[in-house]
């Protein structure tokens, strides 16, 4: 029989019971909920004929009426040299925002950032991006942000608050007072170096970096075992056998896109190659990296230590290490142990929990497998993270005592964040100078006395250091919209060390890049160098492997009882720092599909038993309350929820949204970490709340979509799984002529085998496609406007699925169903094989939405601009800002839908006849694989020999999405294969 | 009708004189020898930038008397090179030069026997022989007005003339229409039906006609002649001085947009240019102060497309090589510059079907069938549409 896939439990259940599949009607491409009986019916009666008779007749004369708007062209008065309107500008940064790092290009138009796109010269990020990435230029334009500096809850000037400020330093200088600057971790080593000069200045102030998830564990394990306080730099693409315990690598771990990018070029089977890594995943919730994984299993966090100490032995006893008392456990080891001792110097083991005990073991097994200097690499340390939650603990502990008279917060938001907010703010409370840098109004920024409002990363100077070695330059793409100070600035300012943070910044290079580059170079063409490019690689010598110090392995006893929490960071806000960004908050999660809210992850076994169903509602330890998802893949005895929600002061979209469950943060063990605190659930009876789940729209009625395959039976043969292609290629005849395409024929493919489900390329789409955000209520109509999804299937039992993410956005079909039957002829296709859309011909019949099988194209229920029911950023003038003026914002009545982003196509090919050369394939990228941190997604023209995407087409495991329907696609995929045994 | 309100707002010249003007046109057509003179007054176009004929200093001197006060081979000398002349030491010459505080005359590219005609027009004091007094006539009526009326202006003219006649035959066949109706039901006066079924149909599809010729206008701004914050004249500058269109537009092949040039352009020549020929000191101080002020000058957009449309000038100027006139129409001929063709999709598309794409760019190299077609002989001239010029989202995404 052939395998069976699923989307949802509901879904699972028909499969099971013939009889509930029999009597199924599928669901409808959109939701009539809400609407009355009449208007279901379609019935109108005389009243209703007559008032829209009257309306149409008085609309016509209205419009009949009105005059054109006289538009005006306002020209520069001194028009810079390098900005034409119309042409955009990119900017080489880089986008961190205290927790995620990325190299970035920024896309500018007429001065105005509008897109991000990855900076390929990184040699870290090559080119990719996160969600989070791509969606920060929304941040820039964000109604919360404030306009001008605050002084007890009101508007100030910069003058009144440096005066006042400088006062009070001056004053706590004098008497010696303790003064502490709070910021997120800060890889900037101008930065670092600027507050080292300042508090050389000051010397009463002391310096704490906070981290709201913190990872300082593996910095204190790496100080035992290697006198280094440092994290080191992991290197998956050299992993050919990677066993993760909780690290969601490929999701929030450290640097994901980085690691996305390694851990993909390791799995690529492209042009006969048959090797590919082996991913084993120990987790205690469903996550992304976890729904990637060749072998998944689930397990409470109690068990993490003992599972570890298990496989150390099973090492250990191979290697000749000394073992240790391990307290039994039923997870299989064995086939990870045995990969593992395959792969010595090959192999990684990595774990995601903040508990030192672990970390040390993994250390451990580590060193055993002689992975050290080449999987991991000690040399270059990941410099994020830097934060130590025992100095936090401190600093709470001292501002309760009143110890404190200075607190200078930046770019942490404690008052929301820290596990145990009360006692921050009854602390905060009692320091006598509280100064926030701030963008925003946020929960710890409300409490300060001085709000110096900082610039948004798109309007600052700054470097980055994300790894030791490995540089990063920030620079500003647009003018400061705001009376805004870079909180860099203000040291620079208050220290007395010059007018502004950019000379600083430039002198610090100066002088350090006098010790550190060759000087045959003149600083002044290195520094234009470094700006254009955005990034620079130092080569630092080795200092060598230090000594390994072999530390006692201990691990706890398991709880048998119960319920553990698992907090994890969405893909979308993350740890709540975006949590405003509307954009992100509409992002459908990978696996739940969930969007607008956090809520409870059972277990299906638990669910079972305690009669809970989806959207049931429960009470979390007595104080929390959230609605339920029972979710497959969630282990037993586990519950998952995410965090970064709750947030009372984040702006008008994320306010509010969901719950804050920091204070479930397990601080048991001396560290602050996501997981293991128990927890009891209680469910509210007879109380439900409606979530906003996608996972059942648009979807394709169960036919065979996905294709997969292992990786022993792709080495036998590269088409199996795939078979069925061969089938459909001989059965597709016509009697039609077929399309004659000459020059370019656009083609996009999908390697399903490297797409991790990250969800970038739908974000990167919705902010060059100008795609609206419709809210929470619309969405639940199943009226969600993005032109690209990433459907979620399950295959196989509830409790342990196998997970696959497909990305699926309109197929430029040849023989497209969509076409045929529109009546206006609306849509139809080019010489260049796009389905190309004219929305401005569209009258809205949704006949193409019917008759695609896809189920891709959209329509626009309402005008989502400037309507204050859909107040989001395309109701605001500061919103608009980020719109791209190369693509129409749809009004409402139209269908809309992909085109392979057809603006860049036409730019990049006017480029080239304006160059008077031929296209370069691989210049024009869409939106979706420009940045793909997976390269998963590639484009190009099909009819170009050698091109990259004609070439893929030439895989065995290539296949187009039901293809049996002879719809003759122009994007083709590619079949997962995983690397299991069996 | 929307459109009908902007035509208004710039109200014509007085028809006399565009009928006497056709006339003075037909007459420079018919006679020849008068042809030669009209060729004078053209090339002296281009010194009326900077120097009237009895009309006062502007940036170069009067040249009322010039011909009497020197003599004629200085004249075409200094007229062909002036700085040559300064630079070689000529003592009245670089007595002209420092007299005009140091402006130089642009030299200019023309025969001894083009001078000598401009001269004698100069001599005439600025009248064509022939036509002389008639032309006096009409400067009376108008005297800072130019007396030519530009072609722009004769479109216009003619179209309203097409549109009253039009309004008339859409009033007329409704009333027909409407007595035929009545004598059918009520009167009936005419015995032969089908006269009136006659009468009813042809009204009807004329006043249907008329109906969608106008509804297709709708929304559409031809002829769209807005009153600009400054009076300024491309007239002036891209037809008598004959200043280039991308001197000032110089994004057009580079972006889509033209673009408007920023003020800093302007003041390239307006630092020292101060004085207007037609206008005087008042507009240009409008751009000087705006420069000096800081204030942009929000000039009003008179070629506008609706937002659905994607129209990128570097395309059609730099790689379609379509000359600016043939979209904008003859823009050195107008003082306030019109709009004038529609703009619209038909408008586009006919051009389209005829230009041909320039097959030496290396980017159409990869259209092998099309230029296996060509060289079968099987179509002759590409043009636009055969790389997919009609296609939707070639302009509507």
């Amino acid at each position: 029989m052939e395998k069976q896939y699923w989307q949802s439990l509901e879904e699972y259940k028909k499969l099971k019971d013939q009889s509930l599949r029999e009597n199924e009607e599928p669901l409808p491409e959109f939701s009539i909920e809400g609407l009355e009986e009449s208007e279901i019916k379609g019935k109108s009666s005389r009243r209703d004929f007559l008032k829209m008779l009257g309306f149409s007749v008085g609309t016509v004369a209205l419009v009949s009426s009105c005059q054109m708007p006289v538009r005006k062209a306002i020209p520069f008065l001194n028009q810079p040299e390098d900005l034409i309107p119309g042409v955009p500008n990119f900017y080489a940064s880089t986008f961190f925002d205290g927790i995620d790092y990325c190299s970035i290009l920024v896309k500018t138009r007429e001065g105005r950032p509008i897109k991000i796109e990855g900076n390929d010269m990184s040699s870290l990020t090559k080119g990719g991006t996160s969600v989070r990435v791509q969606a920060s230029v929304l941040n820039l334009y964000d109604d919360a942000r404030l306009r001008n500096p605050r002084k007890v809850e009101v508007d100030s000037d910069w003058e009144t608050v440096d005066r006042d400020i400088l006062m009070k330093l001056e004053e706590f200088s004098k008497k010696n007072e303790k003064v502490v600057l709070l910021t997120s971790t800060i890889i900037s080593p101008a930065t670092r170096k600027l507050i080292t000069d300042f508090t050389g200045k000051y010397p009463n102030v002391e310096w704490v970096q906070y981290d709201a998830v913190s990872y300082s564990s593996i910095r204190h394990a790496h100080k035992q075992n290697f006198g280094k306080n440092v994290i080191p730099f992991y290197r998956f693409d050299k992993a050919d056998v990677i066993v993760s315990f909780n690290a969601d690598f490929l999701g929030n771990w450290l640097l994901p896109v980085t690691f996305t990018k390694q851990f993909v070029s390791n799995r690529h089977l492209m042009k006969g190659k048959t090797k590919m890594s082996r991913l084993f995943q120990y987790e205690s919730r469903l996550s992304l990296t976890g729904s990637n994984a060749d072998y998944r299993y689930g397990i409470r966090p109690s068990e993490e230590s003992a599972i570890l100490l298990n496989l150390y032995n099973e090492i250990a006893k191979a290697t000749g290490n000394p073992t240790y008392y391990a307290p039994p456990v039923s997870i299989e080891i064995k086939q990870a142990a045995k990969d593992l001792l395959a792969a010595k110097g090959k192999s990684l083991v990595v774990s995601g929990t903040n508990n030192e005990r672990i970390q040390l073991i993994v250390n451990a097994i580590n060193e055993a497998l002689g992975n050290y200097g080449k999987t991991l690499d000690l040399d270059h340390p990941i410099n994020l993270k830097q934060g130590d939650e025992n100095k936090m603990t401190a600093l709470v502990d001292e501002m309760k005592a009143g110890k404190i008279n200075g607190l200078m917060i930046y770019n942490v938001n404690p008052a929301y964040d820290y596990p145990d907010r009360e006692a921050f703010i009854a602390g905060l409370n009692k320091v006598p100078l509280k100064v926030s840098f701030a963008e925003t109004l946020d929960e710890t920024a409300g409490l300060c006395n001085y709000v110096c409002t900082t610039h948004n990363y798109l309007e600052s100077w700054d470097d980055a250091e994300p790894i030791t070695g490995t540089y990063s330059f920030m620079q500003p793409a647009i003018r400061p919209i705001f009376n805004t100070r870079q909180f860099q600035d203000n040291l620079v300012k208050w220290a007395g060390l010059g007018t502004d943070y950019a000379k600083y910044l430039e002198k610090f290079w100066e002088q350090k890049i006098a010790n550190e580059y060759p000087e045959t170079v003149k600083f002044s063409e290195f520094w234009t160098k470094l700006k254009q490019d955005g990034v620079l690689q130092l080569d630092q010598k080795s200092s060598g492997q230090p000594e390994f110090i072999s530390q006692e392995l201990s691990a706890e006893d398991p709880l048998k009882e119960g319920l553990e929490v698992v907090l994890y960071e969405k893909i979308s806000i993350g740890a709540g720092k975006h949590t405003n960004n509307p954009w992100l908050l509409e992002l459908p999660d990978p696996i739940t599909t969930a969007t607008w809210d956090n809520y409870v992850c059972v277990p299906v076994s638990y669910a079972r038993e305690h009669n809970l169903n989806k959207e049931d509602v429960v009470i979390v330890n007595g104080n929390i309350e959230l609605p339920v998802i029972v979710q497959p893949g969630q282990p037993d005895g586990t519950v998952s929820i995410a965090l970064g929600f709750g947030r009372t002061a984040a702006g008008k979209a994320g306010n509010n949204v969901g719950k804050n469950v920091f204070p479930l943060m397990n601080t048991s063990n001396g560290r602050c970490n996501v997981s293991g605190t128990p927890v009891t659930i209680e469910k509210i009876e007879g109380k439900t709340y409606e979530l906003a789940l996608t996972q059942m729209h648009h979807t394709m009625e169960g036919r065979p979509i996905f294709r997969e395959t292992t990786l022993k039976d792709y080495i036998k043969n590269p088409a199996s799984g795939n078979e069925r292609h061969k089938i459909d290629e001989e059965k597709n005849v016509t009697l039609y002529s077929m399309v004659d395409f000459d020059g370019i024929q656009w083609g996009l493919t999908i390697d399903l085998n490297s797409c991790t489900g990250c969800a970038n390329c739908v974000i990167a789409c919705q902010s060059e496609n100008n795609i609206p955000v419709i809210g929470k209520d619309q969405v639940r109509r199943r009226r969600i406007m993005h032109w690209m999804r990433i459907d979620r299937y399950y295959s196989d039992e509830p409790e342990n699925p196998d997970v696959y993410h497909m990305p699926i956005m309109c197929q430029q079909c040849d023989n497209a169903p969509c076409e045929n039957v529109c009546p206006v002829a609306a849509t139809n296709h080019s010489n260049e094989g796009l389905n190309q859309m004219a929305y401005n011909r569209c009258i809205g019949t949704r006949y193409c939405m019917n008759n695609c099988p896809y189920r891709v194209r959209r329509f626009n229920w309402y005008e989502y601009v400037n309507n204050n029911s859909y107040d989001y950023n395309m109701n605001s003038e500061l919103g608009k800002m980020v719109l791209n003026p190369d693509v129409i914002v749809r009004q409402r009545g139209v269908v809309e839908k992909c085109t392979y982003c057809v603006q860049r196509l036409q730019a990049g090919k006017l480029q080239a006849k304006a160059e008077n050369r031929e296209l370069i394939d691989g210049e024009i990228q869409t939106a979706c694989s420009q940045s793909c941190p997976a390269d998963a997604i590639r484009f190009g023209n099909l009819l170009q020999k050698g091109s990259v995407v004609s070439e893929v087409n030439k895989e065995e495991r290539m296949y187009h999405l039901l293809e049996e329907l002879h719809t003759l696609p122009s994007t083709s995929y590619l079949t997962k294969v995983r690397n299991r045994e069996a | 009708m929307i459109i009908k309100g902007f035509v208004l707002k710039n109200p014509l010249k007085k028809r006399g004189l565009i009928v006497f003007s056709l006339f003075v046109a037909s007459l420079f057509l018919s006679f020849s020898s008068i042809a030669q003179t009209a060729e004078a007054e053209k090339n002296f176009a281009q010194c009326k930038a900077c120097h009237t004929i009895g009309g006062g200093k502007l940036v170069g001197p009067d040249l009322k008397g010039v011909t009497e006060k020197r003599d004629e081979a200085w004249l075409i000398k200094f007229i062909q090179n002036s700085q040559a002349m300064v630079q070689a030491g000529d003592a009245d010459a670089v007595a002209v030069f420092e007299e005009n505080f140091k402006i130089p005359m642009p030299s200019h590219n023309l025969t001894d026997e083009q001078v000598k005609d401009i001269l004698l027009y100069i001599k005439n004091g600025g009248k064509v022989a022939g036509a002389a007094e008639e032309k006096a006539e009409t400067e009376t009526v108008q005297p800072e007005q130019v007396a030519q009326p530009s072609l722009a202006e004769q479109v216009v003219e003619e179209e309203a003339r097409g549109r009253k006649n039009m309004y008339i035959t859409f009033v007329v066949m409704i009333v027909l229409l409407i007595i035929s109706l009545i004598d059918i039901f009520w009167t009936k006066i005419l015995k032969y039906r089908w006269i009136h079924i006659v009468v009813i149909l042809t009204a009807l599809w004329i006043v249907s006609e008329v109906l969608f010729f106008e509804a297709t206008a709708l929304g559409r701004q031809q002829y769209y002649q807005p009153t600009q914050p400054v009076w300024f004249s491309h007239k002036v500058h891209a037809g008598q001085n004959q200043i280039d269109c991308m001197y000032c537009h110089f994004t057009a092949d580079k972006s889509m947009h033209a673009g408007i040039p920023s003020v800093a352009v302007c003041m390239n020549c307006h630092s020292q240019v101060k004085k207007g020929k037609i206008t005087g000191e008042e507009e240009i101080k409008k751009v000087t102060d705006a420069y000096a002020n800081g204030t942009p000058i929000r000039w009003i957009k008179v070629h506008n497309l609706p937002d659905h449309v994607y129209f990128n000038h570097e395309q059609h100027v730099k790689v379609g090589k379509v000359d600016c006139e043939e979209c904008h129409g003859p823009v050195e001929e107008m003082d306030v510059v019109m709009q004038v063709n529609t703009l619209g999709m038909g408008w586009c598309i006919d051009c389209h079907r005829t230009k041909e794409i320039d097959l030496n760019n290396k980017f159409y190299g990869q259209y092998t069938k099309l230029h296996e077609k060509l060289k079968n002989g099987e179509i002759a001239n590409p043009t636009v549409i055969d790389i997919g010029g009609e296609e939707c989202a070639k302009c509507h995404y």
